[in-house]
């Protein structure tokens, strides 16, 4: 076989694979066509630039929906990520083509886009998380809103109880409304244990503004990393809030608080971290035991909750306001023990927070 | 075999710079189809299974045909055309909409990965690697958003002056490692790219801390640019289609580019300086203006790429713009490699690049496939271009009269 022979079938052998390529495009197409028969319910979500692997709120709403699908297997479940908010607008029109029963969006980044597809499609179903669209012409959106700072305020509580040295921290990703709720509810807890107490807890890394906080706006002075993922900079702020006298520290910024579960190993035990969002113990099992508690979010149940109505034809637009009465936010208890007495007074703090005999805003408390 | 048919093979099998690209991708869709199958559970368990039943080789077979398969047709189907959405809008006249949005999408996706991917390639044939075009972009959306959000003008003066802004901005970043460069020597690498993070970080305490966060606002999101500023869609409104002006603003850019590099004799400056610095200073050739007009027109290009996304798709700004995988100032660098930095070139590799984007999307609704497989195959491709050697051993291809294909990437660092 000559060299030219050789090239022209080694050639031959690429092309080949490349029709066979481009062949079994046009055979897919009837496979794709008889699927449609059992008429399966489709639920699907549009993250944010996190995707579902955030281990934050994109990959809690992801959860809630495997969630739905393993209530009720006629759900079928997807997702597609975005890189940019240039990509919302075409992610849900793709969706609402492939006819979607229900469009979950992530996030308030996706507040304008998602208004914009439910107002030019009246009969399609939608849910956003953390967010509540201002603009709607018609009751096809269901809001999912957490006043985190009630279970906040529990873990505030817990804290001040909790501490030796009588110094508390906390500190944000980035200052948004949803991450200085947290704060401020935390710090409202503090105040709070002072005041019935006669203590004089002090917190590191947040100052409430004056005023009311809620999720469109939530103010005060404190410590930002600037970010979600730098767990360096999460390590360091914890390190020197330790060296500060500070012997718990609450972060609320989504995995960059593993750098806090680093300086508190570094810093021996004794110290230990308030988890946030979902479960320590569970999203992080293997530090459990530096965990004291976790002021969590109800994504998860809330997002599958919305998805199980929608498919069961039970679906109303409006909002959904999670608090510590319907556990769309709550206070769990890690790996390291708290007192019989604490948890009971803390379970009695719940009651008056949800029967509004006890308020959370800390600017009702006096500060230390 | 007749003569006719021999010339065709000899073609097929002669090594020519497009040939090249064309192999690389076929081989970049090689790669992908092997990724899905290595990644796809149910075509592994069929594999696993081959020697339990006489059917099963079958059944794998078909199934990881029908799994690469379902993948590359709604990834084209989702970026050019579906032919059976388009043969229904074309009987019924119903459904137009649906029928090109995935043109549309594609469209203006790739017009400012254009502009931006025409300013880093002019860098290149003058032989400087600008890697900070996605800061400049990102100065170019800012500056763009104040001018567009915060002033009130008329259209015809509005518009102008947004775009006008997003060129300055972009200048403005690109003037830095310039003007270093051109006085000290510092190496245009180094301060590109590390000027990148601090245009990210900016960008945030401009959207956090300035008149151009959106009021009532305190999230990282900006205030809205005026209707009377944004790129309006080619088609209207009511279209439902996104394309936009911003695809008018990348043919000019191209058509300024080509006319540019080769008619203008100062484009000639620049191709002479790219291919030979000391011939060319031997010349006459002021090679100090040269690298600052370098920057000045990249970065002004990047900038408009930056404005251009900005104002004809999202119309603010967030702190995720161009963060990450959306930073088309990093993709345009591979478009300028894999267009071998020619206005031309560059036109068809961005429409790949956004087409696999825009087909990522659709294939990964409809397959669960992840989108990330758009950047495999990308990715697979430059790197196939940038080694013709490998292409040209898998393939066996001769060699041309000419000699060696060049390396797509010489130059850099020079």
């Amino acid at each position: 076989m000559s060299r030219g022979d050789r090239r022209g079938v080694r050639l031959g052998v690429w092309l080949g694979t490349a029709s066979l390529v481009l062949g079994s495009l046009t055979l897919g197409v009837g496979s794709l066509t008889a699927q449609a028969a059992a008429k399966p319910f489709k639920a699907c979500v549009v993250t944010d630039t996190g995707g579902i692997n955030d281990k934050s709120f994109n990959a809690s709403a992801w959860k809630g929906m495997q969630d739905a699908h393993a209530r009720n297997k006629n759900i079928v479940v997807s997702y597609l990520s975005s890189t940019s908010s240039a990509d919302y607008v075409p992610n849900i029109n793709t969706f609402v083509h492939r006819g979607c029963g229900i469009i979950v969006t992530v996030g308030f980044l996706m507040d304008t886009a998602t208004q914009q597809a439910a107002n030019a499609h009246p009969t399609q179903k939608f849910a956003i998380v953390d967010d509540a669209p201002q603009h709607l012409k018609y009751h096809n959106v269901l809001a999912l809103q957490y006043e985190t700072d009630q279970a906040a305020f529990l873990g505030g509580y817990l804290a001040a109880a909790s501490t030796k040295t009588g110094v508390v921290g906390t500190y944000g990703g980035m200052e948004f409304p949803s991450v200085t709720m947290y704060m401020n509810g935390f710090v409202a807890g503090v105040r709070y244990f002072d005041k019935v107490k006669g203590a004089a807890v002090k917190v590191l890394g947040w100052t409430p503004a004056k005023g009311t906080c809620s999720l469109a706006s939530c103010g005060g002075t404190g410590t930002f990393v600037g970010n979600f993922t730098d767990q360096t900079a999460g390590k360091t702020i914890t390190a020197n809030d330790f060296a500060a006298g500070a012997d718990i520290v609450f972060p609320v910024a989504g995995s960059v608080g593993l750098g806090s579960v680093a300086a508190a190993q570094q810093a021996g035990k004794g110290h230990s971290i308030m988890w946030v969002d979902s479960n320590g113990c569970v999203s992080d099992a293997a530090d459990c035991s530096w965990f004291i508690g976790t002021v969590a979010k109800g994504v998860e149940a809330s997002v599958r909750d919305a998805v199980l109505a929608a498919a069961s034809g039970k679906f109303h637009g409006g909002t959904y306001l999670g608090t510590l009465k319907n556990q769309g936010t709550a206070l769990e208890y890690g790996g390291i023990p708290v007192p019989a007495s604490v948890k009971s007074a803390i379970a009695t703090i719940a009651k008056g927070i949800m029967a509004g005999t006890i308020s959370v805003n800390p600017n009702n408390y006096p500060a230390k | 075999m007749p003569e006719g048919r021999r010339r065709w093979w000899h073609h097929l099998t002669t090594q020519r710079p497009w040939l090249v690209t064309l192999y690389a991708l076929v081989l970049g869709f090689v790669v992908g189809a092997l990724v899905i199958i290595t990644t796809t559970a149910s075509v592994l368990d069929a594999w696993r299974a081959i020697f339990s039943s006489w059917s099963a080789l079958g059944h794998a077979i078909k199934l990881t045909f029908d799994v690469v398969g379902a993948a590359y047709r709604t990834m084209f189907t989702g970026a050019v055309v579906n032919p059976r959405v388009f043969w229904h809008a074309v009987t019924t006249g119903q459904g137009w909409t649906y029928a090109l949005t995935p043109m549309s999408e594609t469209l203006t996706y790739a017009a400012p990965l254009i502009i931006a991917s025409v300013g880093v390639g002019i860098a290149f044939q003058t032989g400087i690697f600008n890697i900070g075009a996605n800061g400049q972009a990102i100065l170019g959306g800012v500056a763009g958003a104040y001018a567009g959000s915060l002033i009130h003008l008329p259209t015809f003066l509005h518009l102008p002056l947004t775009l006008l802004a997003g060129i300055l901005g972009g200048v403005a970043v690109g003037l830095i490692p310039g003007l270093l460069k051109a006085y000290t020597g510092a190496h245009e690498v180094i301060v590109t790219l590390m000027l990148n993070y601090v245009v990210a970080a900016l960008l945030i305490f401009t959207l956090l801390s300035t008149a151009l966060q959106q009021p009532g606002q305190q999230n990282d999101i900006s205030r809205t640019i005026d209707p009377s500023a944004q790129l309006a869609p080619l088609f209207g409104a009511a279209s439902g289609l996104r394309v936009n002006w911003g695809l008018a603003v990348a043919a000019l850019v191209v058509v300024f580019a080509w006319w540019f590099l080769e008619r203008s004799s100062l484009g000639f400056d620049f191709r002479v300086t790219g291919a030979n610095p000391q011939a060319a200073r031997a010349s006459g050739i002021n090679a100090r203006a040269v690298i600052i007009l370098v920057f000045v027109i990249s970065g002004g290009l990047a900038g408009l790429a930056g404005i251009v996304q900005m104002a004809g798709t999202t119309h603010y700004l967030d702190g995720g713009f161009l963060i990450g995988n959306a930073g088309i100032g990093f993709t345009a660098i591979t478009v300028a490699l894999l267009g071998r930095n020619r206005p031309g070139g560059i036109v068809w590799s961005s429409l790949l690049f956004a087409g696999l984007g825009v087909g990522g999307r659709a294939m990964q609704a409809a397959t669960g496939i992840p989108l990330d497989l758009a950047t495999v195959i990308q990715s697979a491709v430059v790197l196939f271009v940038a080694t013709p050697v490998l292409v040209q051993e898998i393939f066996r291809l001769r060699h041309t009269e000419a000699g060696e294909v060049r390396l797509a990437t010489s130059g850099w660092g020079s």
